[in-house]
């Protein structure tokens, strides 16, 4: 039975007492801005004071602003690119942990490769130009080979694999973790189960291990695909007048708008199309995967 | 040979690819820390540098005294310590309001914050700045601290924690007369530790990091952060006219004393790092 009345009352006043910082904060700093967003991209550009009501006239000239379009275009490439990289890479790297037969190597190997995940971008950026520099590792074991040296960072044609290259660098052993730790919580009885079936190693890989990792694969690409359209820290930091045309993505187009060139009601009506396309792309996702079933 | 082990040339592939990860991650880090510790001249010289030919701290010397690389450093220190505290603090409220079975109204305030996850903040940038120049936050150490105070992420987090504590410890504590914010702070939020310790690493890893908050909210050098900072070192504070060369000793000191932190954290509290990790992959 529960307690007398009065005091449970008393229990839940205090109890809606405790959410209300929460509650303020989200009002406040998420559910406010973002209506705003969304009623600025019908304004006119003015980032105080009273703003003109203009229509759908934000969009229009949005969706036919050609670097609007080209930050499309970069988006989509380094997006898809990370996104299937990423999968790829961490699981492949994740199957090869599984399989190494010493702990230690394990997990020498799954700390070096999680440590960039702890690095900002900037740390990440600082690393590439000391290695893809002329005088850098890349180029001097790219001589060993015969190559000619490169100038890596100054060729604009290298840009995007650049900045795909620093994703895949940074994540790859993040999401590789995610899938050693599922691997270590299959249930040995199924392999001893392939085993007496007289499955070789190989076969027990296919069948037993990547079967078992579905949940997690489905939770990874769910993931990765909200993050397609997201990127915005990696450009921000490498972007300079040379590579920019070939790197700057929805985000750095709408920040460059709002924030830098306050064309506000421009920016927000790019912002609410972006947020538009990954609400899409994330609920085609959820149903390509099946997320929601099993 | 064993039935179960792999044919020699898979696992000659395996220990390949262990050794190529190794490699292609260990290296650059070494690089990065040799030429941080060299000398300015020898910093430059051509080649995979594993050891300071001629070991120096003047490259650590120069961005801390001569840049005051001190100054954004204790920057992302407050402001990320103070930002990761107050974001725990309303973690640990949501959660355990949320973890109440029989509270009116639960379901539609847990739609309330799951609501907020599905629209990332970077998408909502620009009307954040004009939401925080209306609050007067812009270019305030506030602003970055109170941005980003509660997810709705960390509170379900943290729901999760607080349902799997047994309801017959509250219980009995009720009965035994006490009050409802010493439930909540000695049973609930004492047995709840490991979770709390877990959002707030991720927490903390988030905003030592952070870039995209940090330039909608602050313009002003002075108040700005490392990433900010090192991103103008690495690329715009040699080309600024009048500026001095900056040698890649400098720059790679830069990168280590931004990067350490973390580093160093995650040496001690790695469960932690691996429970954050976890705690966003699972299905929901």
């Amino acid at each position: 039975m529960p307690g007398p009345r009065p005091r449970s009352i008393r229990r839940y006043r205090s109890l809606y007492l405790l959410f209300l910082p929460v509650a303020l904060y989200f009002i406040l700093f998420s559910y406010y801005p973002f209506a705003k967003g969304i009623a600025m991209s019908f304004q006119g550009n003015r980032l105080i004071g009273p703003k003109p009501f203009v229509g759908l006239a934000n969009y229009r000239e949005v969706l036919a602003d050609p670097d609007f379009l080209r930050a499309v275009l970069n988006t989509l490439v380094i997006g898809l690119s990370d996104l299937v990289l990423y999968f790829a890479l961490s699981l492949f790297l994740a199957l090869c942990i599984a399989e190494l037969g010493s702990r230690l190597a394990r997990r020498a190997v799954q700390t070096f490769a999680y440590l960039p995940y702890l690095f900002s971008w900037s740390v990440i950026a600082g690393v590439w130009i000391l290695v893809f520099d002329q005088r850098g590792i890349v180029n001097a074991i790219g001589g060993l080979l015969g190559a000619e040296p490169t100038f890596f960072l100054a060729e604009p044609g290298l840009a995007r694999p650049l900045i795909i290259g620093m994703g895949v660098w940074r994540s790859v052993g993040y999401f590789a973790l995610l899938f050693t730790v599922a691997i270590t919580d299959i249930d040995p009885v199924l392999y001893e189960a392939a085993r007496i079936d007289g499955a070789s190693r190989l076969r027990q890989i296919a069948s037993v291990t990547l079967p078992s990792l579905r949940p997690t694969m489905k939770v990874v690409i769910l993931l990765l695909v909200m993050g397609v359209l997201t990127h915005f820290d990696e450009m921000f930091v490498m972007q300079n007048p040379a590579n920019r045309t070939r790197i700057a993505t929805l985000l750095v187009y709408v920040f460059d708008m709002g924030i830098v060139k306050f064309k506000t009601g421009f920016a927000t009506a790019g912002a609410t199309v972006v947020m538009a396309g990954t609400l899409i792309l994330a609920g085609l996702a959820r149903k390509a995967l099946r997320y929601d079933e099993a | 040979m064993r039935p179960d082990r792999l044919p020699l040339a898979a696992r000659a592939l395996v220990w390949a690819v262990a050794l190529l990860a190794i490699l292609v991650m260990g290296l650059p880090m070494a690089n990065v820390l040799a030429v941080s510790l060299s000398s300015p001249g020898s910093s430059e010289s051509p080649g995979l540098v594993l050891f300071p030919a001629e070991p120096s701290l003047e490259g650590y010397a120069f961005v801390w005294g001569t840049i005051d690389l001190w100054r954004p450093f204790l920057n992302t220190l407050y402001v990320s310590a103070a930002g990761t505290v107050l974001h725990a603090i309303l973690a640990a409220l949501g959660g355990y309001v949320l973890a109440q079975p029989e509270l009116p109204g639960r379901k539609a305030l847990t739609s309330f914050v799951l609501l907020t996850m599905t629209i990332p903040a970077e998408l909502t940038l620009v009307s954040i700045y004009a939401v925080n120049k209306q609050f007067h936050l812009v270019n305030r150490y506030a602003g970055l601290i109170l941005n980003g105070a509660a997810s709705g992420f960390s509170i379900l987090l943290m729901r999760g924690y607080f349902s799997a504590i047994p309801r017959s410890l509250s219980e009995a504590a009720r009965i035994d007369g006490c009050p409802e914010p010493g439930i909540f702070w000695r049973i609930f939020l004492r047995l709840a530790k490991p979770g709390l310790a877990t959002v707030a690493t991720l927490e903390l890893i988030r905003r030592w990091n952070n870039i995209a908050m940090t330039v909608t909210l602050v313009s002003d050098m002075a108040k700005t952060t490392l990433p900010v900072v090192l991103r103008w070192l690495l690329f715009e504070m040699s080309t600024a006219s009048g500026a001095a060369y900056v040698y890649a000793n400098a720059k790679m000191a830069a990168v280590v004393i931004s990067a350490l932190p973390l580093v160093a954290l995650y040496a001690f509290a790695q469960r932690f790092f691996v429970a954050g990790a976890l705690a966003g992959s699972v299905k929901g």
